[in-house]
């Protein structure tokens, strides 16, 4: 059998999880996954908090996700080695070799030049997929909205203009 | 511009930062340590068994050819947001509402829907495809932990005065005064329908499916 959940339980489960996080059994706090990236920056360099006021101000919730970080790699690696079975060490996805091009080192550069960008978008919006689409959504925040609609504009648009979209196949 | 400020005479190891970043989480009261890894395994658990980490679904949403991340998307929202809004209500939890912060969200969410398309991962799927041995995640994230210091050095400078003028929290329901049971209902349904009517479309990956039986192969059914 084809080793995954389907969507529905996938959503599911995801809405459990955000409810357990939420609750007041739980953390008292949303899901967000991209306030640890300039935390760990901050570990990474030695970087002072007490010279820096973006490091003193998320000091709480970048150690708060640096811990669910932790939890996320364990859990996902886990599960692939045991359960998808999907564990391979690789350095360019089969899709980016249909619609992109052969090249590892085309992949590596704009995967680098993506995650730079990434972080910077996320932390300039105050949160990413997960801090604003799943948890600000799910609280019908209006910022999040807002996010969740330019998010989707950009990345359609970009999936039409930086892919080849009837290559090869 | 910020001058790089080193605390080397502190003697702060990374070692010793770690420890500082448990001990923040354990003075935070949202959740005991073990609590907070917990969600972060199931997290990653529930990323990882719908494979909605895989290039394959991200960039081919971009390429509108897959949508099982947005399917799976407004389904958690659809669900949780009536049961979030009830749950609040009954003092089980709080709101934590992020502000309006207009050009912030705008030009924020443009790089970030670009570098989405592009990478084909987001944070929080990022590590885990990094979790299944994707090389060039890693270098991603590498990246992203530069695109990190770059913003954490030139916030006062640069990045505050560019994500302009805090216009408050501002809810949908609130938006609504009165109707504030009727709006969550409408949302809350209207997102799980969303859900349900997008078209199921798939991009699979030929390295997967080269490893199951020609029968049970989903793109040949």
């Amino acid at each position: 059998m084809f080793n995954r959940l389907p969507w529905w339980m996938g959503g599911i489960l995801m809405s459990g999880l955000l409810l357990l996080t939420f609750s007041i059994f739980g953390a008292d706090r949303p899901i967000g996954s991209s306030t640890y990236v300039p935390y760990f920056a901050g570990i990474i360099f030695d970087l002072n908090p007490e010279k820096y006021s973006y490091l003193k101000h998320i000091e709480a919730p970048g150690s708060w996700e640096g811990i669910m970080l932790l939890g996320a790699l364990f859990g996902g690696f886990i599960t692939s080695v045991f359960i998808t079975k999907s564990f391979r060490f690789s350095l360019i996805p089969t899709g980016w070799k249909t619609y992109k091009n052969n090249s590892v080192a085309s992949r590596l550069l704009w995967s680098f030049f993506a995650g730079f960008i990434m972080i910077i978008g996320a932390r300039l919006a105050g949160g990413c997929t997960s801090g604003h689409f799943m948890s600000g959504m799910s609280q019908m925040a209006i910022s999040a909205m807002i996010f969740g609609g330019v998010v989707m504009m950009a990345l359609v648009v970009t999936g039409r203009l930086f892919y080849n979209l009837k290559e090869k196949r | 511009m910020a001058d790089i400020v080193f605390i080397n005479e502190h003697t702060s190891s990374i070692a010793d930062r770690l420890i500082g970043m448990v001990e923040s989480v354990i003075h935070q009261e949202h959740g005991s340590v073990a609590l907070v890894f917990l969600i972060g395994v199931i997290f990653g658990g529930i990323i990882q068994y719908t494979r909605v980490d895989k290039f394959e679904k991200i960039a081919g949403f971009a390429m509108l050819k897959d949508t099982i991340v947005p399917k799976m998307l407004f389904l958690a929202v659809g669900l949780t947001s009536i049961a979030l809004y009830f749950m609040i209500e009954a003092g089980g939890a709080h709101y934590h509402v992020k502000p309006i912060i207009l050009q912030g969200l705008i030009i924020g969410g443009i790089l970030f829907g670009i570098s989405m398309a592009i990478l084909g991962k987001c944070p929080g799927t990022g590590p885990i495809s990094i979790a299944e041995g994707r090389i060039d995640v890693l270098v991603g994230a590498i990246g992203g932990v530069l695109g990190g210091l770059v913003f954490t050095l030139y916030y006062d400078d640069f990045f505050k005065p560019l994500m302009g003028e805090n216009l408050g929290k501002v809810t949908l329901p609130e938006l609504f005064p009165g109707y504030e049971h009727l709006t969550v209902l409408i949302f809350g349904i209207s997102v799980t329908l969303i859900a349900i009517f997008i078209p199921k479309l798939e991009l699979f990956d030929e390295a997967d499916l080269r490893k199951l039986p020609d029968e049970t192969r989903p793109d040949k059914k």
